[in-house]
């Protein structure tokens, strides 16, 4: 009886804000504010070109500055497989000489197959660029510049040198 | 409870029970979406009030608007070297144009430029209080990572109790169109009374609000559900490219040959004539196209156009009639979620009913926990008489 007309202090607490704990739900925006500045930041090239810059690559004539867009393995894109984003900076001299930037795993056949077309502005410009299943931790990407003139030049660079994690991703993966 | 509930039968108790309980142990977190929601239907409009930048002042009452080649050549003049993304000219004629640009050293920064005379008013910074408030509405700030984030399907999964409580509130109390004929708000008998009569009245007036509100939140929800299994139910298909034969080669270190902004623009007004453009969209490559955007006859959805930025052809409209009926339906849910679509007098509609429904869920919690905290100790009162009766027979 005594129970029942003086609930214990921990139970009288729990009765009365019981409906209200979903306030606390407010607690995940004030944890994620920071990200989400951080995050908006990045998106608009405030923090780079991208999460892990992988240098400058000399292409034929010109040179550009090539990153990964985030540090993360590739992601599942449905029936499309998978694939990775990259961003690239053209040189300040050759922004007006480069007509489009491709990049992909293994040699083109020709400019058809260059692979993913880089889009954005010649100061930054990402592609989607798709993971071949047959592709292995030791594959090299190549990168095409197709000039306004028509010229082609093309560069090289070791999976494991554009992006660790996805090196380590297709080890992990193996061989299909 | 009180006797008009009780003397009802037990169908309706459990109906009004399921109503109380679908919205109370996430009242708190509803009514946050609710007010975050309400302030984001106006909050452009709150930007307007509080930031001179974005408003279009026109230097005298007969200034014309700029030509968009007019526009490029004010932006290339106060930021040298920046590429354009897109301009775009909000419908309503009081806000500025937003330009998208990107500077040489890679950011990309949004300017607000005067309509009439091209000066850049100013740039927005990093707090944009619309994109935040939207944010926190709709996902709770929480990232999208992998496909869309658990805040956008915990605050859309909201949804379900909104219908919810929306369908069993118009169960248990069917008459409520007496409401629209004889507004009852008694403020002189107590607490509880005064929330339920809020309650009654603040939801019959918002019956129809609600539907479009949980209906389109739903879609919000289905909608994240449908992309991260990668189901698609777009008629678009594959993106148009220029066709490589159309790009000019040059010699080295000639400008490749564009057509300008305004030519552009002709060609649209030229192919369909009752388009209001609303945005410009640059080639964000050397084969993609640049769009033109804005609304036609049917004011909720998008159309765009195409225009091949070296011949100036249209290549690719993409229309209200060139959608499924289903594309129409689900492309709709967005507008009218957010009341964006007939002009300011819509927004403060939504804004109104938006705080109206804030104050439903409020008085919700108000009326249940009042009820429920009376029912505890008339529970409480009964056993304790009972086990006194019991003793004193022993």
């Amino acid at each position: 009886m005594t129970a029942l007309a003086s609930p214990s202090r921990g139970a009288s607490l729990w009765q009365r804000w019981r409906f209200h704990l979903s306030a606390l739900v407010l607690i995940v925006p004030v944890i994620f504010t920071p990200v989400f500045f951080q995050e908006n930041a990045f998106f608009d090239g405030k923090k780079g070109l991208g999460q892990r810059e992988i240098g400058e690559i000399a292409v034929g004539p010109w040179s550009v500055r090539l990153a990964e867009f985030k540090v993360v393995a590739p992601d599942a894109e449905g029936r499309a497989g998978y694939a990775k984003t990259f961003a690239l900076a053209l040189c300040p001299a050759c922004v007006d000489e480069v007509k489009a930037a491709y990049l992909r795993v293994g040699k083109p056949r020709n400019i058809r197959t260059a692979g993913a077309l880089f889009s954005g502005t010649p100061y930054r410009q990402t592609a989607e660029m798709r993971i071949p299943d047959r592709t292995t931790a030791d594959d090299v990407l190549w990168l095409t510049l197709e000039g306004w003139d028509g010229a082609l030049h093309q560069a090289t660079i070791p999976i494991r040198a554009a992006s660790p994690i996805t090196a380590a991703w297709l080890e992990k993966r193996g061989r299909p | 409870m009180n006797g008009t509930v009780s003397r009802k039968s037990s169908g309706a108790r459990l109906w009004f029970v399921i109503h109380g309980w679908l919205a109370l142990p996430i009242w708190a977190f509803l009514f946050f979406v609710c007010l975050t929601g309400s302030i984001a239907t106006v909050s452009q409009e709150i930007v307007w009030l509080a930031s001179p930048m974005v408003r279009a002042n026109a230097p005298a009452a007969d200034a014309r608007l700029l030509g968009y080649d007019q526009i490029m050549a004010a932006v290339e003049r106060e930021v040298p070297g920046a590429r354009v993304r897109f301009i775009s000219r909000p419908v309503k004629s009081m806000f500025a144009l937003t330009v998208s640009v990107t500077r040489p050293e890679g950011s990309t920064d949004t300017l607000y430029v005067n309509p009439y005379t091209g000066a850049v008013q100013g740039e927005q910074g990093e707090f944009d209080f619309r994109d935040f408030v939207r944010a926190l509405h709709g996902w709770l700030l929480v990232p999208f990572n992998d496909g869309f984030s658990l805040g956008w399907y915990a605050v859309s999964a909201l949804s379900i109790p909104l219908l919810g409580s929306l369908i069993t509130g118009i169960v248990v109390y069917k008459r409520f169109w007496r409401v629209y004929l004889r507004p009852r708000l008694r403020t002189g008998k107590g607490r509880r009374v005064f929330w339920g009569d809020l309650h009654r009245l603040a939801g019959a007036w918002s019956i129809p609000f609600i539907a479009i509100m949980a209906v389109t939140a739903g879609w919000f929800l289905v909608r994240a559900i449908l992309d991260d299994n990668h189901i698609s139910i777009s008629t678009i298909g594959v993106p148009a490219v220029v066709a490589r034969g159309d790009v000019p080669v040059v010699a080295r270190g000639e400008p490749a040959p564009r057509i300008t902004l305004e030519q552009a623009a002709e060609a649209v007004r030229r192919q369909l004539p009752d388009l209001e453009p609303s945005f410009v969209q640059f080639p964000s490559s050397a084969y993609s196209h640049i769009r033109v955007g804005g609304r036609g006859s049917y004011p909720l959805l998008f159309e765009t156009v195409d225009v091949n930025p070296y011949n100036g052809k249209v290549e690719r409209t993409r229309r209200v009639s060139d959608r499924s009926a289903l594309e129409l339906v689900t492309g709709s849910m967005r507008p009218l979620h957010t009341g964006d679509f007939a002009g300011v007098w819509l927004k403060l509609v939504y804004f109104g009913f938006g705080l109206l429904l804030t104050t439903l869920v409020f008085s919700g919690m108000m009326v249940w926990t009042k009820r429920t905290a009376i029912e505890t100790v008339k529970l409480v009162r009964e056993r304790a008489s009972a086990r006194l009766g019991l003793e004193a027979a022993e």
